[in-house]
């Protein structure tokens, strides 16, 4: 198991490496200094969004008890969209929460927090866990939210929407380097403050009636873990863009791969490979295909088939 | 432990109506009844899974719902009939969930002789190592019961035990559940569909009619003619085998 984790680990590492030094021109020392001074935020942001979407996707997983699912499918990212497109609109882009991208980004947290967690706990209630009935009504929720979205930016002042587009659009080759420093702090923050949840996510995934009878307070700790999960999200989502299938594959693969129960090693061992996938994955598209194939593509075909080999030929899936 | 007017609606049907009753330490107690009379639903509030309406459930002197569901945890171990879980445990993993209560996360060595003597006394060792999903249904049964020893609690619930299982492993569940009772001094607490089950491994018969106590009392003053007519609404027989009433219905 360690000896896994410490393989992603150096490969991580490796990654890191050859994204930063390759084709990075040392023989030049200014040339380096610039280089590196756009290639580093750019790989900070893709190390925190990773290790949001697989860590939320993963514990998403573990608390609705499969492995079918991600937040994304359920709609949170086009919540976040909606959530940042309708703070621009009530308040206009020239507002001070909207031109200090930390402070819209808090705004957005704030309301998108609220709103999932009423609108998942409710769903979650009402369903009773049923999978199919999540992931239908989820499916739902998520064109809903994108059709009041679409229908603000057409009554929208052609001129906000155009402030609004550069943030709300982020991808890998557009990332929103502007609030890394508040990601990583509520990153931080979230995991000391749902540690004793986290640690109690073996047993959540026994099922409801084998958490309460472990002595789990189920409610609170599914309602608390829930809101990590959002915030994972929507901080992934602002920086790089919905990422809608990564979350699947890398929770499906590290739990492939390390075949473990245990949450603190799945956790990890996802956040690895997630960095991974995304930081070789930029590499290529980078360097191998000159930016002419964005990496979202490779994710999007990738997910894809991975999740028909999902749904396909592994049993107990749904 | 004592039951004192226990009430739940769903949707404005009553399905638990005032039941009362005390559940007598260190005995197999059954409950029973037709369908859709309410004995899991008890059972659901006897071991804090559904909230309860109104009442009370006095449990070592003390309101059930005044315990902290930890320590609760070290006391009170239900097992219900839906169990699927989607990851990859084995057989091993599992039965040390039933220490969480006890150890959180890190097993002691105590702990660990815990998990060993559960294995043994299911007789579960040569599957330790396997994963849950790929034993069989009374196997995978097994293993829960020894993952509800492992938790070493007083009071066993087990909600509808024999479920899904064929005669050889629902009377073997039965025997274990007599053991429970007979070598571990437990108390335990069963939802049985089953009037024979009930009638010939329990101590005590609790039957259940429309969310009301139709009849509560020894075997021999449940499982008898009139009174199993009354509540199942059939005619039954009764005949006696190792001086145990058991039914004869068709």
């Amino acid at each position: 198991m360690n000896k896994k984790i410490i393989i992603l680990l150096t490969l991580v590492i490796g990654v890191c490496a050859a994204y930063l030094f390759i084709h990075s021109h040392p023989e030049n020392p200014k040339l380096f200094r610039y280089i590196l001074s756009l290639r580093i935020p750019t790989l900070v942001v893709m190390m925190i969004a990773a290790f949001s979407i697989s860590s939320a996707s993963l514990i998403f997983q573990s608390i609705i008890n499969n492995r079918i699912v991600t937040p994304c499918l359920l709609g949170m990212n086009a919540m976040y969209t909606l959530v940042h497109t309708a703070v621009i609109f009530v308040v206009g882009s020239g507002s001070i929460l909207a031109t200090n991208a930390n402070l819209s980004f808090t705004v957005d947290l704030i309301v998108m927090s609220v709103v999932a967690t009423f609108v998942y706990s409710f769903m979650f209630e009402k369903t009773g866990n049923n999978v199919l009935y999540v992931l239908l009504i989820g499916t739902v929720l998520a064109s809903f939210f994108g059709s009041i979205q679409s229908t603000m930016i057409r009554v929208m002042d052609p001129n906000e929407y155009d402030a609004l587009l550069t943030t709300l659009v982020a991808d890998f080759n557009n990332i929103n380097v502007e609030v890394i420093y508040f990601s990583l702090i509520l990153l931080v923050a979230l995991t000391i403050f749902l540690w004793k949840d986290l640690k109690l996510l073996d047993v959540i995934t026994l099922g409801k009636a084998q958490a309460i009878n472990l002595g789990v307070d189920y409610d609170r700790t599914v309602r608390r873990l829930l809101l990590g999960v959002v915030l994972c999200i929507a901080v992934a989502t602002a920086m790089v863009g919905p990422i809608s299938f990564l979350g699947l594959i890398i929770a499906n693969l590290a739990r492939q791969l390390l075949k473990t129960h245990k949450h603190n090693h799945l956790i990890l061992g996802s956040a690895l490979m997630g960095m991974l996938a995304i930081i070789a994955g930029q590499f290529v598209s980078q360097h191998i295909f000159s930016y002419a194939v964005p990496i979202s593509t490779f994710i999007t075909i990738g997910g894809g088939v991975y999740f028909l080999y999902l749904l396909l030929f592994t049993k107990g899936g749904i | 432990m004592t039951i004192v007017d226990l009430n739940k609606k769903y949707d404005g049907k009553k399905v638990v109506n005032s039941v009362s009753f005390e559940i007598p330490k260190g005995k197999v107690l059954s409950l029973i009844g037709p369908n859709g009379a309410g004995k899991s639903t008890v059972m659901g509030m006897i071991s804090r899974l559904i909230a309860k309406d109104s009442g009370v459930i006095h449990f070592e002197d003390k309101d059930l719902a005044k315990w902290k569901s930890k320590e609760l945890a070290k006391k009170l171990a239900i097992l219900t009939q839906h169990n699927n879980i989607q990851m990859k445990l084995t057989v091993r993993e599992l039965v040390a969930f039933g220490r969480f209560p006890y150890s959180g996360n890190r097993l002691t060595k105590e702990d660990n002789e815990m998990i060993d003597k559960a294995i043994a006394y299911m007789e579960l060792q040569e599957y330790e190592d396997c994963f849950i999903d790929e034993l069989s249904g009374g196997q995978r049964q097994r293993a829960y019961i020894a993952m509800v020893i492992a938790q070493d609690t007083e009071y066993v619930l087990l909600d509808e035990p024999t479920n899904n299982l064929d005669i050889y492993h629902a009377s073997n569940m039965m025997r274990t559940v007599r053991r429970l009772c007979d070598e571990l001094g437990k108390t335990v607490i069963l939802v049985l569909h089953e009037i024979n089950y009930a009638a010939f491994y329990s101590d005590y018969v609790c039957a259940l009619v429309n969310g009301k106590i139709a009849k509560f009392g020894t075997v021999e003053e449940v499982i008898n003619k009139e009174t199993l007519a009354e509540i199942y609404k059939v005619d039954f027989e009764i005949i006696y085998v190792d001086g145990k009433p058991l039914s004869v219905f068709y």
